[in-house]
């Protein structure tokens, strides 16, 4: 695989894990990274814009390694 | 139970430190110590308050810059729909937001456990005097820096590079935002991260690293506002769901908010208008006088 589609894969799976953290931020009482126990709207915010982030820097990704392909 | 009094003179101090490079929060903490003001940082009311305060801050950048930002949005949106930058506010849009993620991902975890361990005073008034030597510090490599561009140069297209606290007015050997690389943007804007610790300011260390990455002074100060905004904002908003306190403070607390606004607008406008001319020298000899201060007087 091409170094910046392995970049783009890599980025695509930081996404799914943020979005993950995000769901379960959302919907769990938890502690985990947090002061208190309880629902964490703002770590669920946080870790939203870091998966759509995380996204846009894999579609980034993928154009250079398709231009890259092209030359 | 914070007194409208109270609040607003905290509004003032907020806007007029939150976009000068001297630290608003460093002056949050070590002005009401050092002149035994009646308010405490545990005061249930402050957080609240501080929060609508940021939030006037963040309105008053946002009209500064207005179109600036409109163009950045849509540039933003444009470059990551299309997964390439192609013009200068999609560059600029980009380096915002590489140069706010790492200073987001560190301050939403650590905001708080490094307020609460430096957030005395007399840590505060240590920190000022760091922040008075970051700012001098940068001065004195541009300074050097001007001198061997100007001994580079030949004498008679070389402008004349004035002494003090006075610099060439949008000289051409130094370079405006746009023309930073994406990784400078990134160093730059992690560089707000050291405005964790109170005293440190964020616009400081940012025009900091902008004078040192090469920017002119005037372009230091805009990159700093446009990176502080998102900051800023989305620490206000993040707060919001859990404001507190009773709705009298919460009035007065709009009503602040709308104060710091003005206070913040001027003085960016101030700031943007000095730094055309100026040097950050200033700044950085009132920081070591009120570090030194509060060190001395508060115990």
């Amino acid at each position: 695989m091409r170094p910046n589609v392995l970049a783009a894969v890599a980025l695509v799976v930081v996404a799914v894990a943020c979005a993950a953290f995000a769901v379960f931020y959302w919907t769990t009482k938890t502690s985990l990274f947090a002061s208190d126990f309880g629902l964490h709207t703002k770590h669920a915010i946080f870790f939203t814009a870091l998966a759509v982030l995380a996204l846009i820097a894999a579609n980034f990704a993928r154009r250079a390694g398709a231009a890259r392909a092209r030359r | 139970m914070l007194g409208a009094g109270a609040i607003l003179f905290l509004a003032a101090l907020q806007g007029a430190t939150e976009l000068f490079p001297v630290s608003s929060l460093g002056h949050a903490v070590v002005i009401p110590a050092l002149f035994h003001l009646g308010f405490k940082q545990s005061d249930p009311d402050l957080v609240p308050i501080l929060t609508l305060l940021h939030l006037g801050t963040a309105g008053a950048l946002l009209i500064l810059y207005r179109s600036e930002w409109w163009r950045i949005i849509r540039g933003f949106v444009r470059a990551a729909l299309r997964g390439t930058i192609e013009n200068s506010d999609e560059r600029l849009a980009m380096m915002l937001v590489v140069g706010t993620i790492p200073t987001g991902v560190i301050g939403f975890f650590f905001v708080k456990p490094l307020t609460n361990l430096f957030g005395d005073p007399r840590a505060s008034s240590a920190f000022l005097i760091v922040n008075a030597a970051i700012l001098a510090g940068a001065e004195v490599f541009r300074r050097r820096d001007e001198r061997r561009r100007r001994a580079i140069r030949t004498s008679d297209t070389a402008p004349a590079t004035p002494s003090g606290t006075s610099h060439v007015a949008g000289d051409p050997g130094y370079a405006g935002v746009e023309r930073l690389t994406l990784r400078t943007a990134v160093i730059v804007g992690a560089c707000q991260i050291a405005a964790l610790f109170p005293g440190i300011s964020r616009s400081g260390v940012t025009m900091a690293a902008g004078l040192i990455a090469g920017l002119r002074h005037e372009e230091a100060a805009r990159f700093a506002f446009l990176l502080a905004t998102p900051i800023i904002l989305s620490a206000g908003l993040l707060e919001v769901p859990d404001l507190g306190g009773s709705t009298s403070t919460l009035a007065i607390g709009a009503g602040a908010a709308v104060l710091a606004g003005v206070v913040s607008y001027l003085s960016a406008r101030f700031l943007l208008r000095y730094l055309r001319f100026g040097r950050l020298d200033p700044f950085a000899y009132y920081c070591a006088a009120l570090g030194t201060a509060g060190l001395v007087f508060i115990r």
